[in-house]
């Protein structure tokens, strides 16, 4: 093995990262800034939001997954559920790094616990994670994000996009937390979620405060809030 | 002279008598001191025969030197900005992509189809840098735009870099860039990864990559 990188001949797939004592199975997720997300790749693979990718160095393909690669089973799930989501796959040696319109990117560790997000909002997960889909109920019509949701499953890292950074709040069975439904992306953890309107006669006379609707998580877990309110029916009245 | 950034968005440069930059037209915010604003209409650099040159090459972003003795600060359209110090070695950016830069950098005009003949115009389109690009050289300063801020790559001999042209910004140092294509079967019927186009740096330098996919 010659040294990390120094010299060594490209194009023959010299593991140099091998060398630099990175002998992992498992991707490696930094964030470089805020704003752009660095995998560290041996070999292994990565799911990632189609077209994120914004350089790399080492030896990568990319390879499209149709029906976000959950098989012809996802895919007519997904065409069916409108929940669509184009992601490829990573493969390769090196340093990939991925960004998404400027949007800020928040790291995820899952423990064999499940992460219910947007697929529009998930940009990278690694590539041992199970994903599907899963009924929202009302709470997705509210929020601007249809009636279906994108579940993680298993153990491994995640990265999901925020408009502006996100913060992280803890539900405790005896806290239990109300969401906007604009500025919701994510939750992980048990949680049951409730539908909550705080709907009067003054929301019918055109007067209402704009917060006509919450969700309401309850139980043991963490929800993803990020500081900007998408456009929303909630949000009108 | 060097610029000092004040926050991620706005720089700040500090003049004094004898001393010229040039800055994009229209990108001051606040000055403090004795500064000049003169509209350059040659557009940068050089006589008449540069101001030509660029207007065929379609580089001619407007500038205007900024002379006299204060502090100046620019900032354009609410994007990020990067400074980045030339010491002896040729800086490659769009012109339109320049917010500010030192008098004593010399600037030129790149012509893309030089380094890679045919592939070079193909990449020119690919990138939407046009077929031309320009060069900055010398010792001193230069304040970069970009969309959604930027990280440097380092790019060392045997270990090149891979770039998506819409995240590429800028480049310096003695750096080969050809595009790579990766067009399998998936992206002639539509179901690419959308990775089918990199720019592919290397030699020794630095690339400048914008975390965002969007044009200014």
């Amino acid at each position: 093995m010659g040294g990390p990188g120094a010299g060594g001949p490209t194009g023959s797939g010299v593991p140099f990262r091998r060398a630099a004592g990175y002998l992992r199975a498992v991707a490696t997720f930094r964030l470089q800034g805020s704003k752009v997300l660095a995998v560290d790749l041996t070999g292994d693979t990565v799911k990632a939001k189609n077209g994120s990718m914004v350089a790399y160095d080492g030896q990568m393909a990319f390879k499209k997954l149709s029906g976000g690669g959950e098989g012809l089973r996802g895919m007519v799930t997904r065409r069916l559920t409108g929940e669509q989501m184009t992601m490829m796959e990573a493969k390769g040696q090196g340093t990939c790094f991925l960004a998404d319109r400027a949007s800020e990117i928040n790291l995820v560790a899952l423990h064999g616990d499940t992460l219910y997000v947007e697929a529009s909002n998930l940009l990278c997960a690694d590539g041992g994670l199970r994903t599907g889909t899963s009924f929202t109920g009302l709470r997705g019509g509210a929020s601007g994000n249809g009636l279906f949701t994108t579940t993680l499953e298993g153990s491994g890292q995640a990265a999901i996009m925020s408009d502006g950074p996100a913060v992280v709040l803890r539900v405790s069975p005896q806290y239990p937390l109300s969401v906007d439904p604009g500025a919701y992306i994510a939750h992980q953890g048990r949680l049951q979620q409730s539908f909550q309107s705080g709907v009067t006669f003054r929301t019918f006379l055109g007067e209402g405060g704009g917060e006509a609707f919450q969700i309401r998580f309850e139980g043991d877990g963490l929800v993803y809030v990020q500081p900007s309110e998408r456009n929303t029916v909630a949000g009108d009245v | 002279m060097p610029f000092r950034e004040v926050n991620s968005k706005m720089v700040e440069a500090t003049l004094t008598p004898g001393q010229r930059m040039f800055s994009q037209r229209g990108a001051m915010l606040a000055y403090r001191g004795e500064v000049t604003f003169t509209p350059n209409l040659t557009g940068g650099q050089g006589g008449v025969m540069s101001m030509i040159g660029r207007r065929v090459a379609n580089e001619a972003a407007p500038l205007m030197t900024v002379e006299g003795s204060g502090t100046v600060m620019f900032g354009h359209g609410g994007h990020h900005i990067q400074v980045i110090e030339l010491s002896g070695d040729t800086l490659c950016v769009e012109a339109d992509r320049l917010l500010a830069f030192d008098g004593t950098l010399t600037q030129g005009t790149l012509f893309l189809g030089s380094q890679g003949g045919v592939m070079g115009m193909v990449r020119g389109q690919v990138t939407g840098q046009g077929l031309f690009t320009t060069t900055l050289q010398g010792h001193g300063a230069v304040a970069v735009m970009a969309h959604g801020g930027m990280i440097e790559l380092p790019i060392t001999p045997g270990r090149p870099v891979h770039v998506d042209p819409q995240a590429y910004v800028a480049h310096h140092g003695d750096v080969r860039n050809k595009l790579s294509t990766a067009l399998g079967w998936r992206d002639m019927v539509g179901r690419g990864s959308g990775e089918a186009f990199q720019l592919e740096l290397s030699g020794s330098g630095a690339v400048y990559v914008q975390a965002s996919e969007e044009k200014l």
